[in-house]
């Protein structure tokens, strides 16, 4: 097991390269079967939001494209991803199915690029047959560059890829259940980390974080965040500030992919595409609306949450077009709703403040 | 509720009209006349575009576009009212627009055409974009009724035999679907049939934009963009195939006599992606008094190109190459070579992009491809950001300094 430090992401995953022999592939939102890519020797590093100044996007994407899909250019375009061996694109939206064609057919960044689809809602007896050889035609691809699969190898890996949902199911229902003593912050910050980490790194951090952080919460005000991803991060901070904990997320980066139930399949393929069909109801899958209410109201419950936040990328379709029907059904139960539409790494205006404080003192 | 009718100037600078118009507006008239009688007398389907229509015909199902009364609705300038009524009840003014304005009208009733018949099931194809299974996802729940959905991989690369067979399964998952609620047994002889007819109509479709080769073109992409409705709309039935046919013949009989349909064409243009519907008449006129003919586009061509995959002795496998393979569910690499080929065909001069704020698998890409063909054909480029019938997003300042740019480059 290697030892984690805490060390920049770059730095990290330099070492990855020269101790371990990994290859660093850069991976955009949000579904793909990443321990797939580790029994390859791949280290998937998901590009959500990188910290940078949109420049020179702008000559490749128009102004109403979410700004995932134009930092992510930005990302390609500045060289950011020199350190990279290739890029993966899941199929989550139409602006990050284009890109993928804008970075292969296009901008050709002098690095294989590889293509995930997965199958949409309506789930049938197709869609699952679909799934599972969309796994095995993607390791056959991987495999003419990085090596043939190896099957136990694949089995190992799916196993520490459910033992990171296991650890990350037991820090969410400590934290919904009131027995996590983490600020916001703290907890998304080390979640977070899950974007690029080796599990070998990830489960001793999660676990570390897991037995570190249990103890009485910072406050008995509760939220459900839905949405994207936490950022920026500065409304985390008023949260905490507020003292309003987040008692749940339906967050696309954070609880809607890892909060999977157990799966005792032997098969890894099988096990893989059980986990795809059983995630929390996506978007970017097209889980029915109605199963979306439902499982943000057991959020809720589960939680003793006193409302819900959107957390909204500016120019989400896949989130926009849920949210009326969501609010509305929410308001049926009494819960008040708030809509925050930021982009990722902007600054917390005055005005936002001034929301996200209106909206804590009418939930106490 | 409807409109009164405005007089509005045509060009001196246009030819004659077709006399394909008369035939159009009746048989699109009837096709929503009916539509108000099907509620109730048989199943109806609301379907996307780029769905494969040719699945529910033997069952009988009268089938209703929602897209084709948006554009409708954006042609009678009705788009930002409609747009309005959604937002009103929590819709994002970022949305699409066709499903803005669709969603009010569920929330309003307004609509050009009188009424629109309550849906029965709800049709779609994720090959044209995602947005349409988000918008029917929120249809189907206000409505209580069930959503079938063409899950069309997206080919990053090359079509594959997997996709196919995905593909192919579903369209066999359908019928049961479909048999249960029509109440009638599948008819795989008349599927055949049905098969045939929309592959005919499609190919004629496509005859039609071929006269558009021609020095002086006999139609212009404004012409096309109306004439396209039967084949998105009627696609399947017998009612489209004698339209075209009976267009193509004019067309056929205007080269012959070199009747151009603008009386001086200069400049043969191309567009790229869905009309700017409130705009037609306008950019009809504006681009006619330059002498600038648009003689083919991306989209009007989305219904012809992929349909020779049709075949009807294998409507399984053929209806998915060919609704799999339309130019959005495609990569850029194949539309940049479509492009590139129309421009050569077409002997075109200078390409009009319309970056439309409605469509990101039309748009996002858009700015590489100018990019790119500019460099590769060195013709003239303009984009112009707008937006498909929610005209609160388009900036006739900003258009028009792009535009008479592009005018200056052009006449060099």
């Amino acid at each position: 097991m290697t030892e984690f430090h805490s060390p920049s992401r770059r730095e990290y995953l330099l070492k990855q390269r020269e101790v371990y022999g990994r290859h660093i592939f850069g991976v955009f939102p949000a579904q793909y079967p990443r321990e797939l890519l580790w029994t390859m020797n791949i280290l998937p590093v998901e590009i959500w939001d990188p910290p940078l100044d949109l420049s020179y996007a702008s000559a490749h994407l128009q102004s109403y494209i979410c700004s995932i899909v134009r930092l992510g250019l930005e990302f390609i375009v500045k060289g950011k991803g020199d350190i990279l061996d290739g890029f993966l694109f899941p199929h989550t939206c139409d602006s990050i199915q284009n890109l993928s064609s804008i970075v292969n057919n296009y901008l050709k960044p002098g690095k294989p690029c590889y293509f995930f689809y997965h199958p949409k809602w309506p789930y049938r007896e197709s869609s699952h047959r679909f799934y599972i050889e969309q796994l095995r035609d993607l390791a056959a691809q991987l495999g003419d560059q990085f090596g043939a699969l190896d099957y136990s190898r694949f089995k190992r890996y799916v196993e520490k890829g459910e033992k990171v949902t296991s650890v990350m199911r037991d820090l969410y229902s400590l934290r919904a259940s009131g027995g996590l003593s983490a600020s916001n912050g703290e907890f998304y910050r080390t979640i977070r980390q899950a974007e690029f980490l080796h599990p070998d790194d990830l489960i001793p951090l999660l676990e570390k974080f897991l037995e570190g952080s249990q103890g009485t919460p910072r406050s008995e005000t509760s939220v459900i965040l839905s949405g994207v991803l936490p950022n920026p991060s500065e409304i985390l901070a008023l949260l905490d500030e507020l003292k309003i904990r987040v008692g749940d997320d339906d967050l696309l980066a954070c609880g809607r992919r890892y909060l999977v139930p157990p799966n005792q399949t032997q098969d890894p393929f099988e096990s893989l595409a059980e986990r795809y069909f059983y995630m929390p109801p996506c978007t970017t899958r097209n889980s029915p609306i109605k199963e979306r209410l439902e499982h943000l109201i057991n959020k809720v419950e589960g939680s003793n949450a006193q409302g819900v936040i959107f957390w909204i990328v500016k120019f989400c379709e896949p989130e926009l077009f849920d949210m009326p029907h969501l609010i509305e059904g929410l308001k049926k139960k009494g819960l008040p709703t708030l809509v925050i539409d930021v982009e990722p790494n902007q600054e917390l205006t005055g005005q936002l403040t001034t929301r996200i404080e209106a909206f804590g003192e009418m939930i106490r | 509720m409807g409109k009164k009718r405005r007089l509005r100037k045509e060009s001196a600078s246009l030819g004659p009209p077709l006399t394909s118009n008369r035939s159009l507006k009746e048989l699109m008239a009837t096709h929503y006349l009916l539509s108000r009688y099907a509620q109730g007398a048989m199943p109806v389907a609301w379907v996307t575009s780029g769905a494969p229509v040719e699945i529910l015909r033997p069952f009988d199902f009268y089938t209703f576009y929602p897209e084709n009364h948006g554009a409708l609705c954006g042609a009678q300038k009705m788009g930002p009212e409609l747009c309005a009524e959604a937002e009103e009840h929590g819709y994002h003014q970022d949305l699409c627009s066709y499903a803005r304005i669709d969603l009010g009208h569920y929330f309003s009733g307004k609509t050009p055409v009188g009424r629109l018949p309550k849906p029965d099931l709800l049709f779609a194809a994720n090959n044209i974009c995602q947005t349409v299974v988000y918008w029917y996802k929120a249809l189907a729940e206000y409505w209580k009724i069930p959503l079938i959905l063409f899950d069309t991989p997206y080919n990053f690369g090359e079509i594959s035999e997997v996709d196919i067979s995905y593909m192919v399964r579903q369209l066999e998952e359908m019928i049961p679907l479909l048999e249960q609620i029509s109440k009638i047994r599948f008819r795989y002889k008349r599927f055949r049939k049905i098969v045939g007819i929309a592959r005919e109509a499609s190919l004629t479709w496509g005859e039609v934009l071929s006269t558009m080769k021609a020095r002086p073109s006999p139609m212009t992409i404004f012409d096309a963009f109306i004439h396209l409705a039967p084949i998105v709309s009627l696609r399947g039935l017998p009612a489209a195939l004698e339209h075209y046919q009976g267009l193509l013949a004019e067309l056929k009989d205007r080269v012959a006599q070199g009747v151009g349909a603008i009386k001086n064409e200069r400049w043969r243009l191309m567009w790229d992606n869905i009309a700017i519907w409130y705009k037609m008449r306008d950019f009809s006129n504006l681009f006619a008094e330059r002498g600038m003919n648009f003689v083919t586009a991306t989209y009007t061509n989305a219904w012809t190109e992929t349909i020779g995959y049709l075949d009807e002795t294998k409507p399984f496998e053929s209806m998915a190459k060919a609704y799999s393979l339309v130019i959005l569910n495609n990569n850029l690499d194949h539309r940049l070579q479509l492009m590139e080929r129309l421009i050569q065909e077409f002997q075109v001069d200078g390409l009009v992009i319309h970056s439309a704020r409605s469509c990101k698998p039309y748009s996002v890409g858009q700015y590489d491809l100018r990019r790119l063909i500019t460099e590769r054909l060195q013709i003239p480029t303009v984009v112009i950001e707008a937006d498909i019938t929610d005209s609160r997003a388009y900036s006739e300042e900003q258009a028009m300094v792009r535009l008479e740019a592009f005018f200056e480059t052009l006449e060099g």
